[in-house]
């Protein structure tokens, strides 16, 4: 590349002068050239009207350009006006009220289910939570749970959010950030497992052999599932019906209708069953969430049961705790340690042996058959059903929550705002969206229901149902959001609109709180968002349609016209 | 308001927004505020001017002063508040739209490529009598990135040629050329045909 060509004209044959170039008159004009050269310009400019023009065209090109961008023809909108004043607001009282709430959550996590966190501890469920059980240890989690409590888990989601809302600053403002967020969160969920995989299997009936032995995790996928052989790793299965005859050395992690286990585990059982039938030996913990746990006669478990949602017969032999929440609970063989149960009735048959201490939280004392040897006696707390409007931790916690929810809310406008808008607005409708709401709840839940059950799509049928759950709290946001403007107003700006979610989540949580009337509050609550995220999702995916007044479309030119 | 341009322009508020930058720099939030009500219009009307829509400028205002809190502690009191300012805001638009990559590919540094082609200078002087602001404001929108840039850079920011050598990541020698094409460019816009932003000639 080469400096510009010199500037100044030159002669031409007959003895007239050329035109100055463009680039000359401009960096002139500009006073961008040396002394010597500008003073060539300014000679030739005397001598030349057409260069004189130039000269002139050219400082009034500048003058109206710099006129047109001076200019102040666009007020400062109103978002920009009250950013300042919001941004020291919110980032200051409200960030700090909100951090303060969130110091008192902790604590309150920390004294009301530090027994929980205990009763786990010695369930062999080490260092986990009940929130970790019950939301992050999914089918395809494997290993994470004697690591992550609570806590980390909330520094997880946090990061997660994080990282979508740098991703989405460099993909651009148009990507679905949730989108994004699910994404990463599913793929963080399955990573782990995958990275350890040595055998993947699928198939309407999988079967390992009994003479097959397979060193290494086993992934499989089917109706049906059977281990006769001997797996020296980990059992990952997702099947309508699973069977373990055989041996397997790791854990065993599966989501089936049924599982029959009458061989041997030596690691853990964590299942989402229908129905579990242990008759085998497991040489560490069983955990089932969602059906009924069999533990016939001939079986041994070393470690602890725990069992959340279904009813639980132990006939069997446990060597250390059961952990019991949900249906009845009949113990009629040993149990090494002691229980825990919360359910509506327990039940200890003339056969049973309890070393540890009972506690039970039910509508009935405990039926215990003569028979029955216990340790010690029942300790029995009467299940309250419903709030204990007395307790102030009750009213702690309903303060917890709203300002989680307001968190939450306000993460969800300044993480996509857009959307955010058109579901407020779609809520506006309220017809179409509590009709489209009643459909649409019930709808996605059996659409991800049958998508598990079908087996090949386990993996979007619980992506669905954590989508549908995230909906659920983004639902009671839009709703909240609307209560807001009933009050202040409408709005399209970003923080008027997060200033009338804030108050509105305040009534509707308050609302929720009252007697009968509360849960069919949030249920229309429920129904009414749903219905407006719904509606904005769907106009989303619908085709443009062109605008009416758009130009019309002009036939192309013969011939070009002549040239300025 | 009185647009807020650096060198002379800005000089005679010179000594209150010091006194403002000085404060802000402590952390007194009043100042804050202060130099935040003072600047924010000019700076939306740059990011307005740089940027493809409204609400990148407005998104693009909130970052800049969000920026600005970080990096007021490398302000060299010695130098123009607003000048400093502009840069700040001119690199951070001037990011959003590479990361894009919007049109880019149509500005090179190709002395080649420069039309040196004498324009009609009454055609030309005709065009920009007829032209209105409005009408400028528009056809900038439908320029390249580069183009649209050094001419904000220039004609808004009144920034010299070596600084937006230095925005651009140009040599200096080529600015002139930048701007030269970024004219032909807006020229074509206005205009609507391509003979007069080739050079004019009839």
């Amino acid at each position: 590349m080469s400096e510009p060509a010199d500037p100044v004209s030159q002669k031409r044959p007959d003895g007239t002068m050329d035109h100055l170039d463009e680039i000359t008159c401009l960096m002139y004009a500009e006073r961008q050239l040396d002394r010597a050269r500008a003073e060539a310009v300014s000679a030739h400019a005397q001598d030349c009207a057409a260069c004189r023009t130039l000269l002139r065209a050219l400082e009034r090109e500048s003058r109206l350009l710099t006129r047109a961008m001076l200019e102040e023809d666009e007020p400062l909108p109103a978002r920009l006006a009250h950013f300042q004043q919001s941004a020291r607001a919110s980032f200051q009282w409200v960030w700090g009220l909100i951090f303060a709430l969130a110091a008192t959550g902790l604590y309150a996590v920390y004294t009301e289910f530090v027994a929980w966190t205990d009763r786990l501890e010695q369930a062999g469920l080490g260092g986990t939570s009940l929130l970790n059980l019950l939301i992050v240890q999914g089918a395809f989690w494997k290993g994470w749970q004697s690591v992550i409590t609570l806590l980390e888990a909330l520094a997880m989601v946090t990061l997660v959010g994080f990282g979508a809302i740098v991703l989405r600053r460099r993909i651009g403002r148009r990507g679905s950030a949730l989108a994004l967020v699910l994404a990463s969160f599913c793929a963080f969920m399955v990573l782990p497992t995958m990275a350890s995989a040595t055998e993947f299997r699928r198939g309407d009936r999988i079967t390992i052999g009994p003479d097959e032995v397979i060193h290494g995790d086993v992934y499989a996928a089917g109706g049906r599932v059977r281990v006769e052989g001997t797996i020296d790793g980990d059992l990952i299965a997702g099947a309508g019906e699973i069977e373990v005859l055989g041996h397997v050395v790791g854990d065993v992690i599966s989501s089936s209708g049924t599982m029959r286990v009458t061989g041997q585990v030596d690691g853990n059982i964590r299942s989402y069953a229908g129905n579990m039938t242990i008759k085998g030996k497991v040489g560490r913990n069983v955990m089932i969430a969602g059906g009924d746990l069999n533990i016939d006669r001939d079986a041994v478990i070393g470690g602890s049961v725990s069992s959340f949602g279904g009813h639980l017969t132990m006939d069997g032999q446990v060597g250390h705790d059961v952990l019991a929440m949900g249906g009845a609970v009949t113990i009629s063989g040993t149990l090494s340690g002691g229980a825990t149960v919360r359910s509506g009735e327990l039940n200890f048959d003339s056969t049973a042996v309890v070393k540890g201490p009972v506690e039970f939280a039910g509508d009935n004392p405990a039926e215990i058959s003569s028979g029955a040897k216990l340790a010690s006696p029942v300790h029995f707390t009467k299940l309250r059903h419903g709030p204990d409007y007395n307790s102030s931790s009750y009213y702690i916690w309903r303060v917890i929550w709203m300002a989680a929810y307001i968190l939450f809310g306000l993460a969800l406008f300044k993480v996509m705002p857009d959307f955010s808008r058109e579901c407020v607005g779609m809520a506006d409708r309220y017809g179409p969206s509590l009709g489209l709401g009643i459909l649409a709840g019930p709808g996605v839940f059996v659409g991800g229901c049958i998508a598990c059950v079908t087996v090949v799509g386990l993996f979007i049928g619980i992506s669905t149902l954590f989508l549908l759950w995230g909906a659920l709290y983004y639902a009671q946001v839009i709703a909240a959001t609307m209560v807001g403007q009933w009050i202040l107003g409408r709005s399209k700006e970003n923080w008027p609109l997060i200033g009338r979610m804030a108050i509105g989540m305040v009534i509707v949580r308050l609302s929720f709180v009252i007697p009968h009337a509360g849960f069919w509050l949030k249920l229309f609550v429920l129904i009414w968002g749903m219905g407006a995220i719904t509606l904005a999702l769907y106009s989303r995916f619908q085709p443009r349609i062109p605008a009416a007044h758009a130009a019309p479309i002009q036939p192309l030119p013969v011939a070009a016209g002549p040239a300025l | 308001m009185e647009p807020l341009r650096p060198g002379p322009m800005s000089v005679p508020g010179m000594t209150e927004t010091t006194e403002a930058v000085a404060r802000a720099r402590a952390g007194d939030a009043e100042a804050w505020g202060e130099l935040y009500r003072q600047y924010a219009p000019a700076i939306f009307r740059f990011s307005r001017r740089a940027l493809p829509t409204r609400e990148d400028a407005e998104d693009a205002t909130m970052e800049i002063f969000m920026k600005l809190k970080g990096k007021l502690s490398q302000y060299d009191e010695t130098r123009s508040f607003s000048a400093w300012l502009y840069r700040v805001a001119a690199n951070h638009c001037w990011d959003i739209l590479r990361r894009r990559k919007v049109r880019q590919d149509k500005e090179t540094e190709d002395v080649d490529e420069v039309p040196l082609e004498h324009p009609d200078p009454n055609q030309l002087d005709k065009l920009i009598e007829q032209r209105t602001s409005e009408e400028v404001r528009e056809a900038l929108h439908k320029l390249g990135a580069r183009a649209r840039m050094a001419l904000v850079l220039r004609y808004y920011s009144d920034m010299s040629y070596d600084e937006i050598a230095d925005e651009l990541g140009v040599r200096r020698a080529f600015v002139g050329v930048v701007l030269l094409r970024a004219r032909h460019e807006l020229r074509q816009a206005l205009e609507g045909k391509a003979a007069l932003a080739a050079g004019g000639t009839p």
